[in-house]
């Protein structure tokens, strides 16, 4: 069973840049591209991005998806893609958007590879802007307190909020629990 | 080649003996490595549990402005450690109601009572401070409360439990971050506000908004807890504290009160003193438990 929360909010931007996107057919992808983080082009970079997950190409393994965002994006474009491989997750991260992972009452980034998964592990997904009014031993404490992906994210949402009142430029981020 | 035939005879048996000498001294000295080697890991497994790390622990309790002194705390007994783990708890009596420093006591007095905690059974702890709460409302319904923040610590993980606005402060590379949220109306309007995206500004003008919604007191109340352990590292600082601590000393100027090499005596000495100094003159209620993880060395 797959549990997953998304949110997508554009604090005090104009607009939303960033791209959140998640598929749960033939396996679950995740993919976070961090648009409001770039000078130029955001609009058409995310829109990029968001086409060559739609097309057949989204359906290759993490390293070819990878290398085709390599060939069609900007150089300095930052995203994370991620999918659930038999027992485990294979994750593709580029830039300041990362996974981080809580297990065994610990929190730590997930690498880029695959990595195995057990049933109590939870992941987060985000952008660094939405890690920044964060510390790692909050994310953990909400993640060992919450019932669900979703109560996790409110609570974390909570703790940017008393920060900054979410005036904050665009905040991504995905929280997932994998039960293999 | 040497030709050792042409040396004196006595140099060949000096030689000689230097050698045997030599072999007799460096076998000694690698069965010395060897036994030395099997001995500590025989000491390191029969000592395992002493090697984790063990709590400091230190608390203050001062009544504020206040006529009444409305926190009351708990810390287990530390003489069964090892087996039982320790419990830290805060219980602060909500402000308005009657009876506070009744209720609170009640609670830190029924825990004390239900003591020792079954570690790794969250969901039956969180029923015994969800049935306190109750038997507190078929005392009082709704006009008395308390709040509660309650830590348990066994080797080097911890749980806690929590019920209210009162604080679990977890302080790791010179950071405090509040560990428990808060259950009153802004978490609700913040969650209101951010799934209609926009800020939340508003959520924090209305002081009524800091209303708890759920509380020891309250009929089948929500206890938060963590589903699994918090693993510590050594010289984490653990603060139990009521809210009188963090209205006058904000998290983020908390750590500015700690020194690192500190015990947690020294701690709580200069969290109490820096409260102190604040000379808030409706300076509520201020009690803290304070715990700092160190290494032990048998």
């Amino acid at each position: 069973m797959i549990e997953y929360y998304t949110f997508k909010h554009r604090g005090d931007a104009l607009e939303y840049l960033d791209e959140v996107y998640l598929t749960l057919i033939p396996n679950m992808t995740v993919a976070i591209f961090y648009g409001s983080h770039l000078d130029e082009g955001a609009r058409s970079q995310t829109l990029l991005f968001s086409e060559i997950l739609n097309s057949e190409e989204g359906a290759k393994s993490i390293p070819d998806l990878n290398a085709v965002m390599e060939e069609c994006l900007d150089n300095d474009s930052e995203y994370l893609l991620l999918r659930s491989v038999d027992n485990g997750i294979e994750c593709y991260r580029r830039g300041q958007v990362s996974a981080k992972i809580i297990r065994n009452g610990q929190i730590s980034i997930l690498p880029n590879g695959f990595f195995c998964l057990s049933s109590d592990d939870r992941l987060v997904c985000a952008t660094s802007n939405f890690y920044k009014y964060l510390s790692d031993e909050g994310i953990l404490a909400d993640a060992l307190v919450a019932e669900s992906c979703g109560e996790w994210m409110n609570m974390m949402i909570r703790r940017i909020s008393d920060q900054n009142q979410l005036k904050c430029g665009n905040l991504s981020a995905v929280t997932l629990k994998l039960d293999n | 080649m040497y030709d050792f035939s042409i040396l004196p005879r006595d140099t060949i048996v000096a030689m000689n003996l230097a050698l045997a000498l030599f072999v007799f001294a460096f076998i000694s000295f690698f069965i010395i490595i060897l036994y030395a080697l099997i001995k500590t890991n025989i000491y390191t497994k029969k000592h395992k549990d002493k090697l984790n790390l063990i709590c400091d622990v230190a608390y203050f309790h001062e009544r504020g402005k206040r006529e009444d002194q409305e926190d009351s705390l708990y810390i287990s007994p530390m003489d069964n450690a090892e087996l039982t783990g320790i419990v830290a708890a805060c219980s602060d009596g909500m402000g308005g109601l009657l009876n506070g420093e009744v209720v609170s006591k009640y609670v830190t007095d029924s825990l004390r009572e239900r003591f020792p905690f079954k570690f790794d059974d969250q969901e039956e702890n969180a029923a015994i401070i969800s049935e306190i709460s109750n038997k507190i409302y078929e005392e009082y319904h709704l006009g008395a409360g308390a709040t509660l923040v309650m830590v348990h610590i066994f080797d080097d993980y911890m749980n806690f439990y929590s019920l209210g606005d009162s604080n679990i402060i977890l302080v790791r590379n010179n950071r405090a971050t509040l560990l428990n949220y808060k259950q009153n109306y802004i978490t609700l309007m913040i969650r209101k506000f951010a799934e209609g995206g926009i800020d939340t500004a508003d959520a924090y003008r209305d002081t009524r908004a800091k209303g708890l919604i759920d509380f020891v007191g309250n009929l089948k109340c929500k206890v938060l807890k963590t589903s699994k352990p918090i693993r510590l590292v050594e010289n984490d600082i653990i603060i139990v504290s009521s809210d009188g601590v963090t209205d006058s000393i904000p998290l983020n100027r908390l750590v500015n009160h700690i020194h690192f090499d500190q015990n947690a005596a020294g701690i709580a000495r200069s969290i109490k003193y820096g409260v102190k100094t604040r000379k808030n003159p409706r300076q509520d209620n201020y009690s803290a438990i304070v715990i700092k993880m160190k290494r032990s060395y048998v």
